[in-house]
């Protein structure tokens, strides 16, 4: 079991380091845009906390679900239905009441879009992963026909809704010269304690642990695990409805075909390295951010940001076995 | 109406091909989240060496990367011991990656010409033939039964002195060669490797084999529903029906609304493998 890990470890390497070579990219060079583009200076930081954002509130809860044992794959398409219908919310009402109203729909939309979820794993045992990937591809096709339809705005010519009027846009937090700190991203950091509150000092929170470690004897304990799994799911959902919210009013300030883009599979790689501390959501949400920003920016060297998924595979595999290695010590 | 039929069957051959990869995949019971992966894989191999070694060289590196890949997820589940979904991810991961990675840097972007696609009936006529292989093989033959019995409980089968890591890795080379082959009959298909190309056939393909209850028969013709299910959309987009415009996004959210209906148990009986996830 030791020798293994070192393997895997050096066969990653020797991938990454061989597909730079076969499309006959200067690997130095690769690597150093890497750290300038998200890291480079305020401007680059500023582009990091802004894929960093999403990451970390979607992080908490695939983090949040994965502790109930459950594997929320759908925080794509829960996103994806707070955004729209949030976004649908905040452009009726306008106004800091709009954004307020609108991330409260965007949590129940979050909500209600895992339910189902939940419901099937709890009392029917069909696998939440399953479940979760055939809802992301429903509320993919459904928002899109939602903002090609009786959302599209009357003066966008592509399926989009109308841009919100500015006093419905956040604002940043924070503008230190070119150092912008958005309001969404402290609402994350807020959301990240609150979960590392909750779970290590409540008794709700530890019963949400205990079903997730060891169903069978937390049934024993007197856990009622069928609603716990249920709870755990439409937590999650909520967490990810409102993160599609907040990035609505925070960022893109509209909703439009093509919204997702692929921040809920991230968050699955983001809540797997945090691991068993959630105050580690903020390094590996940085990590995740801080690499989907320098991918952008090797484009220039015409090295496709492709590579920047391969590595974060590779990362997660590596944490995944260490992981396992871990628990093999322990049981002998 | 024959337009209609040719539709059904060149939407539902590659999935069945796929739901094949993945029958033989979770009947040994490994849970096969990576088939979009593989399958992408196999469409970029396919479409990077047939220019070069031409139709059946194309096909048949298609089907030694489905193969490699398929080693992979074996190795990081059955060896590695990687949460099953945590692999079938992060190869879905790596893969697209993977190819958009050397797509986007100019390899394997040729367009195929006749001379280096094999006739899209061979494909055809495979898909048919190979559930009805497969049931025989499960029902038939000792590997057949000792890949369900692993599948159902490996700690029994275990002691009646099958390794099921050994089975597995045979399952798993079925997986590969299902997959190079759907991945190659797509490349054929639309004769181009394109970034992302499968757009989800792979979790259709998983979805039908759910919905068949993990036998193969019946995932087949799950499989021939939902590329039904497709070739009705695309005949439909635009016309209305009982004087209603129905956008085709409906009708693309119909695959997956009804295997989340079979999982809730309102299709039938769960018939889970017992044994998919452990070791």
């Amino acid at each position: 079991m030791k020798v293994r890990i070192p393997i895997l470890f050096a066969c990653s390497i020797v991938v990454i380091i061989l597909s730079l070579v076969v499309v006959k990219a200067n690997i130095g060079e690769t690597v150093a845009t890497i750290f300038t583009g998200s890291l480079g200076n305020a401007l680059k930081i500023s582009g990091t906390i802004k894929e960093m954002t999403p990451l970390l509130i979607l992080g908490a809860a695939v983090y949040l679900a994965l502790k109930a044992g459950l594997f929320n794959i759908g925080a794509e398409g829960q996103y994806l239905v707070g955004a729209c219908f949030g976004s649908y919310a905040m452009i009726a009402i306008g106004g800091p009441v709009g954004v307020a109203v609108g991330c409260i729909v965007g949590i129940v939309g979050g909500a209600l879009w895992a339910l189902p979820a939940g419901v099937i794993k709890a009392y029917r045992n069909g696998h939440e992963v399953i479940t979760t990937i055939m809802l992301n591809s429903i509320a993919l096709y459904m928002t899109r026909a939602i903002v090609a339809g009786p959302m599209k705005g009357a003066d966008q010519h592509t399926a989009s809704t109308s841009v919100m009027p500015a006093n419905t846009q956040l604002t940043p937090l924070l503008t230190i010269g070119k150092l912008e700190i958005p309001q969404s991203f402290v609402v994350g950091i807020l959301i990240v304690i609150a979960i590392g509150y909750w779970l290590n000092k409540t008794v709700s929170g530890y019963e949400l642990k205990a079903a997730g470690a060891n169903p069978t004897a937390a049934q024993f304990a007197g856990v009622k695990t069928k609603q716990v799994t249920v709870k755990a799911m439409m937590l999650s959902g909520a967490l990810a409805g409102l993160a599609g919210a907040l990035q609505v009013a925070q960022f893109e300030h509209r909703f439009y075909d093509g919204f997702a883009t692929g921040y809920g599979f991230d968050a699955l790689g983001v809540a797997l390295l945090a691991g068993s501390n959630p105050f580690y959501l903020f390094l590996s949400a940085f990590f995740f951010g801080a690499l989907n920003k320098g991918g952008t920016a090797i484009a220039i060297l015409g090295v496709d940001k492709g590579i920047t998924m391969v590595v974060l595979a590779v990362v997660i595999l590596m944490f995944a076995s260490v992981r396992y290695g871990r628990k093999q010590v322990n049981h002998g | 109406m024959v337009d209609f039929l040719l539709q059904t069957v060149t939407m539902s051959a590659p999935l069945i091909l796929m739901a094949m990869a993945g029958y033989m995949s979770e009947r040994s019971g490994v849970i096969n989240i990576g088939l979009e992966g593989k399958m992408l894989t196999a469409c970029f191999v396919c479409a990077a060496f047939a220019p070069r070694f031409g139709a059946i060289g194309g096909v048949a590196l298609a089907i030694v990367a489905g193969i490699i890949i398929s080693l992979l997820h074996w190795t990081l589940t059955q060896v590695y011991r990687i949460d099953h979904i945590i692999s079938g991810m992060a190869i879905n991961l790596l893969a697209s990656g993977g190819t958009a990675f050397l797509v986007g840097s100019g390899i394997g972007k040729d367009i195929l010409s006749d001379a280096q696609r094999l006739p899209l009936p061979l494909y055809y006529g495979l898909a048919i033939v190979s559930p009805i292989i497969l049931y025989a093989v499960a029902n038939r033959t000792r590997f057949g039964l000792r890949h369900k019995s692993v599948g159902s409980d490996p700690d029994k089968a275990r002691l009646l002195g099958i390794n099921p890591q050994t089975v597995r890795f045979g399952a798993l080379i079925c997986t590969g060669i299902f997959s190079g082959i759907a991945g190659s009959l797509l490349v054929t298909e639309t004769s181009a490797f394109t970034k992302d190309m499968t757009s989800g056939r792979g979790y259709i393909a998983l979805a039908a084999l759910i919905l068949g209850g993990w036998r193969p028969i019946p995932a087949a013709l799950s499989c021939l529903l939902f590329g039904f299910a497709t070739a009705v959309q695309i005949q439909m987009s635009g016309k209305p029906l009982f004087g209603m415009e129905i956008p085709s996004e409906i009708w693309k959210m119909l695959p997956y609304i009804v295997t989340l209906l079979a999982l809730a148990g309102l299709l039938g009986r769960n018939r889970t493998p017992a044994g998919l996830g452990k070791h």
